[in-house]
């Protein structure tokens, strides 16, 4: 038990120990050479900078995540309902990969404005464009966990005449999940990005805005701040996801931690 | 030939009939053949088991049987119909080596999903309780089947192939991954069930101590394509108990289809042996 215990609080002591450290040689680093704050600020000014705002960083993050996750929940689940259909037929796979591959491989600042000019500069275009960047990943690993059905558990539902519709939802299902969650793992940063650079094209409010403004004004110490802001975010929702996955693939062998 | 009445002297029409059944796979731009010609007659409560080299088509057979699969020649009735009829009527049950229980649910669950598909029967609840015990699960009712062995998973599949009491029961190598201590207790259990459920089974196996101990008749079948070669009647008493090993006409029984499936492997390698020479 206090062995255990031990384990835990060493586990959760080095990567914190590491970062401590890193902190504080950049830090000196900076102090020491004289570095420009518009060049590297020291992470003591960075802190300062986030400390001396913070519901403006607070306000940014909650606009931009909104934008991330409002997109990633509609790319999900566009993308299953597509795959329903295109795991369903390869005719149908073979008809909808090209126009979906198109999407993909487009790179998405070049949509960007479009949108704006479609959807003007609130909620909506962001949403859309964090949509359209992780719907692709979503997609395909919608399709394979739809078709990744165990042959036999197949056989048996069949042998007693289960209808399509009953093995769809009791074993179709179930067994896409683990491609479902490898796929929101993938999407997770992306969907960041999605906001992010919808903010920086269309100069709506979120953390995108902000780190524009502070690279306007060379206020470096708010642009970093906002990073780590992102960064935050990032390390939040990914938490997430896999917290959710752990609970609900509690069954399958490789659901990880992080 | 014209009695309206079933008499009890009229043999009951039997559970699966095949007759001159043809099945052969496409490969690439070919096709392979997996069974050729094979005639198969299961009785109503007969245990039948069927056995042969690797690749002889048993799997193939069982499938067709199933109504899984359609054969590419050939009659099957199963219950009197056509096998996807037979698959309407959710009166089979299907145990497969390995036996694709569903990872999310427990062992109750996964139990109780044949009854959510085939409809819950009159004491389906007390039934399901009885089951388990009897396969000697119960006490892992809340269990997912990766906690358990191979062994327990086996029984699992076995409960979850007959809570719906089917008429047929469809095994493929069910024992086959179990190690020997299972594997024997599984077997006695299996009867155990049979018996007191009164339901046909065919039993594909490898194992040629399974068949004989298990069936009323063993069906042998030659390698590639799949034929029935002989039908061995095994009129050893029941309940067959392990004490069965000490009997001379058990053994003499195992000599004969052991006899049969070494014939068979010999004439297999001979055509390999010399070249030039086709099957």
């Amino acid at each position: 038990m206090k062995r255990k215990f031990q384990r835990n609080a060493l586990i959760l002591l080095t990567p914190v120990l590491v970062s401590t450290l890193l902190l504080a040689a950049w830090e000196t680093w900076v102090r020491v050479r004289d570095v420009k704050e518009y060049l590297l600020p020291a992470p003591s000014a960075i802190l300062a900078a986030l400390l001396d705002d913070p519901g403006r960083f607070a306000e940014g993050a909650r606009l931009s995540l909104q934008a991330a996750i409002g997109g990633l929940l509609l790319a999900s689940l566009g993308a299953f309902i597509l795959a329903v259909a295109m795991a369903h037929s390869r005719a149908l796979e073979r008809a909808l990969y090209p126009p979906a591959l198109a999407l993909k491989v487009t790179p998405i600042v070049a949509v960007a404005p479009l949108f704006t000019i479609w959807f003007g500069f609130g909620l909506a275009p962001k949403v859309l464009i964090a949509a359209m960047i992780t719907f692709f990943p979503m997609l395909v690993n919608s399709v394979v966990g739809l078709r990744s059905v165990d042959p036999r558990a197949h056989d048996f539902l069949r042998t007693i005449n289960a209808s399509t519709w009953q093995i769809f939802w009791r074993l179709r299902v179930p067994s896409s999940l683990p491609f479902v969650f490898a796929g929101l793992r993938i999407s997770v940063p992306l969907s960041l990005i999605g906001a992010v650079v919808a903010e920086f094209l269309s100069g709506s409010e979120g953390i995108g805005q902000l780190i524009l403004i502070a690279n306007g004004d060379f206020d470096t110490p708010v642009l970093f701040g906002a990073i780590f802001v992102l960064a935050a975010m990032g390390i939040l929702l990914t938490a997430s996801v896999a917290l959710v996955e752990r609970k609900v693939l509690f069954w399958y062998q490789s659901a990880v931690s992080l | 030939m014209t009695n309206t009445s079933r008499d009890s002297d009229v043999p009951p029409e039997p559970v699966v009939e095949v007759r001159h059944l043809t099945h052969r796979y496409p490969v690439g731009n070919e096709t392979v053949g997996a069974l050729t010609g094979v005639d198969l007659t299961v009785n109503d409560g007969e245990f039948v088991a069927v056995i042969g080299p690797s690749g002889c088509g048993k799997t193939t057979l069982l499938s067709i049987i199933a109504g899984l699969l359609s054969p590419t020649g050939g009659q099957v009735s199963v219950f009197g119909s056509d096998t996807r009829a037979a698959r309407r009527s959710q009166a089979l049950g299907l145990v497969t080596q390995d036996p694709g229980l569903l990872p999310w649910l427990d062992v109750a669950s996964n139990v109780l999903l044949t009854l959510d598909i085939t409809g819950p029967h009159d004491g389906a609840d007390e039934y399901v309780t009885e089951l388990l015990e009897r396969v000697g699960i119960s006490r892992f009712a809340r269990y997912y089947p990766g906690q358990l062995s191979g062994g327990m998973r086996q029984r699992v599949a076995l409960a979850r192939a007959l809570v719906h009491h089917p008429r047929l029961l469809l095994m493929d190598e069910p024992f086959g991954a179990l190690d020997e201590i299972s594997r024997e207790e599984m077997r006695f259990e299996l009867l155990k069930v049979w018996e007191q459920e009164q339901m046909s089974v065919v039993f594909v196996t490898h194992s040629i101590r399974e068949a004989v101990l298990l069936a009323d008749r063993v069906v042998v079948l030659t390698g590639q394509p799949g034929r029935v070669k002989d039908v061995i009647e095994i009129d050893l008493d029941r309940p067959r108990t392990a004490s069965l090993e000490d009997d001379p006409r058990y053994q003499s029984l195992l000599a004969d289809v052991r006899g049969l499936l070494v014939s068979e492997t010999d004439r297999s390698d001979l055509v390999h042996a010399i070249p030039g020479t086709r099957r």
